[in-house]
């Protein structure tokens, strides 16, 4: 009998999942009646800014409280939030934490529109991302971008001139190798440059800044130069090898942190972790500073130019499940979350909002421990942001091929040419055909 | 309906009903999926067998069945000796026998994301030990392991068959229990060597538990798929991506469900025909 009992554990909890898919049903709408909408999240305690936005949110809307749910973190995220929605037990707002995974929800009918919430909003770049046929169906609250992090004390003691803003790619790589070389001759093991092993670190910049580079096209001839300066760098010592990384699991947090290496080109998110990081001290305590991203050539260097970059947003959209009663407070929740004062919430933690205002910058660099120089600033605020992940039925299953062309570039190369050319004819017959 | 039925019925029917919904149906549903274009939301779309034709033209399916075969076709012996061996000498009455038993088996209690972790430090080109002592004993170009295309599958190859081989071992233990002492007293007293009372009385004693070995075996080695996650993610590039990660992929990466259920269903297939034909083999030789 013993063994029976798992079983019946099993058949009513199956049940009671099932149970659980059918319930709801419409409440009657009453603007005053309180209100109570969920909201899903990741990692909770150690994610601050799902807290910060429900907090905001009550602040000014008393009669509606933001219900917390907790999802699983990284890639796993969107694959109980798509059973959960299949199921029909998702919550009523939920992130689009990847732009990766916007076409799923989208094009399987798992966002309301919410075109109205958007036409209030004013310019926010990165709406673009989440418009289908003219109708929006997210809003983005967060908008982190690529830029380059430095250490201002590793440059000096390599007597190494830090960035100021005129740096193309090659730039980049010769500072790197000097970088190595003054560091090796002052007797420091940090090596001049991490990238981390993300795809994004090489493919998302050839990506944003290459004319005409069009991920969709599989034409995948713009990354070759951005690969042939990687393998420069590893070939000569001026950042760990991919091989190294991967099998040592190197976190870029550590690496930049504890002064492994003097350059890190990261996402403006870093930016709170290094803070943490420094107050837990999991992170050395030394002078650093944000440059933008190396360029593609001169013409969008400088600071009176725009330097471009790459990043996704993040952004929350409602399911379509939710009962009519709570749809007007989701939608409020929505406009705020993209709003002027859910960015300055944001920013007070460290976060990078969708809409960047001097007020957001301002709070940003209010912070404890934020570098005060101009160009720190002006790298922040100032860039034009192209999504590494372009909306379309054919995104994640050509960036799956496109990350295992990275993995087999930077470890034992076959030629960064025979490598891209076997991704061309991949994208081709296994992905743009069907 | 006799009274023996119905207490029969209501022992297994709370136990089936689990299965059923938790296996049974999963699989029948898998069978039909198999046949449609499903992104998980929404009414599959009926495609009859578009999904086995796509597979046809697909070069990465090929690929993830080509590494699955030399994964299980160095895995399969490899563990089946080393497992083998270990039996035969922790059969014997050592000192602390008991301690190298356990030492045996630990590799297969641990967790999954430990020994990767470990194991992919060792197998670190540059700073890892296992390449430093190839360097020792005179190696100039020791291998890249799991950093590189031509290695990984070797690594992931040694790291599998150490992880499963002190399950196994246990397995062939209580296969050399079941022998005779006699056999071997009168093997010896025939003047048989160890060799000879190897071949000629270990080897057919074991030949039940040889055979359950390599069927579990073979149907682990073809569905292998967590190790190599967490070791090698499947790269560099595509150098060890196998059949159940590329259903992974295709599933719950790209949304691709009905691909995903037909690569499933070729999957199963493999490790059905291969099962019926060990069966069938072992059949003959016992008749």
């Amino acid at each position: 009998m013993k063994r029976a009992i798992p079983a019946v554990i099993s058949a009513a909890t199956a049940l009671t999942l099932v149970l659980a898919g059918c319930g709801g049903g419409d409440e009657p709408v009453d603007p005053n009646a309180p209100v109570t909408i969920t909201l899903a999240g990741w990692s909770l305690s150690s994610t601050p800014e799902f807290k910060t936005l429900a907090d905001g949110f009550k602040a000014t809307h008393p009669n509606v409280t933001v219900e917390l749910k907790e999802y699983a973190a990284g890639n796993d995220y969107d694959t109980q939030m798509i059973t959960d929605l299949a199921a029909g037990t998702a919550p009523d707002v939920y992130v689009m934490k990847t732009l990766k995974n916007f076409y799923t929800y989208q094009s399987g009918n798992q966002l309301l529109d919410v075109s109205d919430v958007t036409s209030g909003l004013g310019s926010v770049p990165a709406l673009a991302s989440y418009q289908v046929d003219g109708k929006a169906y997210a809003v983005p609250y967060r908008q982190d971008s690529w830029v380059l992090f430095y250490n201002k004390d590793l440059f000096a003691k390599a007597k190494v001139a830090p960035p100021d803003g005129s740096w193309t790619w090659d730039d980049y790589t010769d500072a790197a190798k000097r970088l190595h070389t003054g560091l090796k001759g002052a007797g420091s093991n940090a090596t001049g440059a991490y990238q981390h092993t993300f795809q994004s670190t090489v493919q998302g910049f050839a990506l944003a800044q290459t004319p005409n580079a069009d991920l969709l096209s599989g034409d995948f001839g713009y990354l070759k130069p951005y690969y042939e300066r990687s393998l420069d760098l590893q070939a000569t010592g001026a950042q760990p090898t991919f091989g190294t990384a991967k099998t040592n699991k190197l976190t870029y947090q550590a690496q930049f942190g504890k002064q492994q290496s003097a350059m890190l080109l990261m996402g403006t998110w870093y930016v709170a972790t290094l803070l943490n990081q420094r107050q837990s001290g999991d992170a050395d305590k030394f002078q650093w500073g944000i440059a933008p991203a190396p360029q593609f050539d001169k013409s969008t260097t400088g600071t009176s130019a725009t330097p471009v970059t790459f990043g996704d947003p993040t952004g929350l959209g409602i399911n379509p499940k939710i009962s009519k009663s709570k749809v007007a407070a989701a939608k409020e929740f929505l406009k705020y979350v993209a709003g002027p004062d859910a960015g300055k919430a944001l920013a007070g933690i460290g976060i990078t909002p969708a809409q960047a205002t001097d007020a957001v910058t301002a709070t940003l660099f209010g912070l404890d421990g934020v570098p005060q120089d101009d160009l720190s600033k002006f790298a922040y605020a100032k860039h034009t942001t192209k999504p590494e992940n372009p909306v379309s039925k054919h995104t994640a299953g050509l960036q799956n091929l496109l990350n295992e062309t990275h993995s087999a570039i930077l470890s034992d190369s076959k030629g960064v040419d025979a490598e891209l050319s076997k991704a061309q004819s991949r994208a081709k017959n296994e992905v743009l055909n069907q | 309906m006799s009274r023996n039925t119905v207490a029969g019925w209501s022992f297994i029917l709370p136990n089936f009903l689990g299965f059923a919904a938790l296996t049974l149906l999963p699989v029948v549903v898998l069978f039909y999926v198999a046949f449609t274009n499903w992104n998980v939301f929404g009414v599959a779309e009926w495609t009859g067998t578009a999904n086995f034709r796509r597979m046809w033209d697909d070069a990465s399916f090929w690929t993830a069945l080509r590494n699955t075969v030399y994964y299980a076709v160095f895995h399969i012996p490899l563990t089946l000796a080393a497992a083998l061996g270990l039996a035969l000498l922790l059969n014997r009455k050592l000192r602390g026998v008991r301690f190298f038993r356990t030492v045996a088996f630990f590799p297969y209690i641990t967790s999954i994301v430990a020994i990767a972790v470990v194991w992919n430090q060792l197998f670190s080109p540059e700073y890892g030990p296992i390449n430093a002592l190839l360097g020792a004993v005179g190696v100039d170009d020791p291998p890249g392991w799991t950093a590189s295309s031509t290695w990984s599958m070797p690594a992931v190859i040694i790291v599998g068959t150490w992880r499963y081989m002190g399950y196994y071992m246990l397995l062939f233990l209580a296969g050399l229990q079941t022998i005779p002492a006699q056999l071997y007293e009168a093997a010896e007293t025939d003047g048989a060597s160890p060799w000879q009372r190897f071949v000629h009385v270990t080897l057919p004693g074991l030949r039940t538990t040889t055979f359950f070995v390599t069927v579990l075996l073979t149907i682990e080695s073809f569905k292998v798929f967590d190790l190599i996650l967490v070791m090698t993610g499947g790269g560099p590039g595509q150098s060890t991506l196998v059949l159940s990660q590329y259903i992974y992929q295709k599933g719950f990466e790209e949304n691709q469900f009905g691909y995903a259920s037909a690569v499933s269903i070729v999957l199963f297939a493999i490790c059905f025909g291969i099962t019926v034909i060990q069966f069938w083999v072992n059949k003959r030789r016992n008749s």
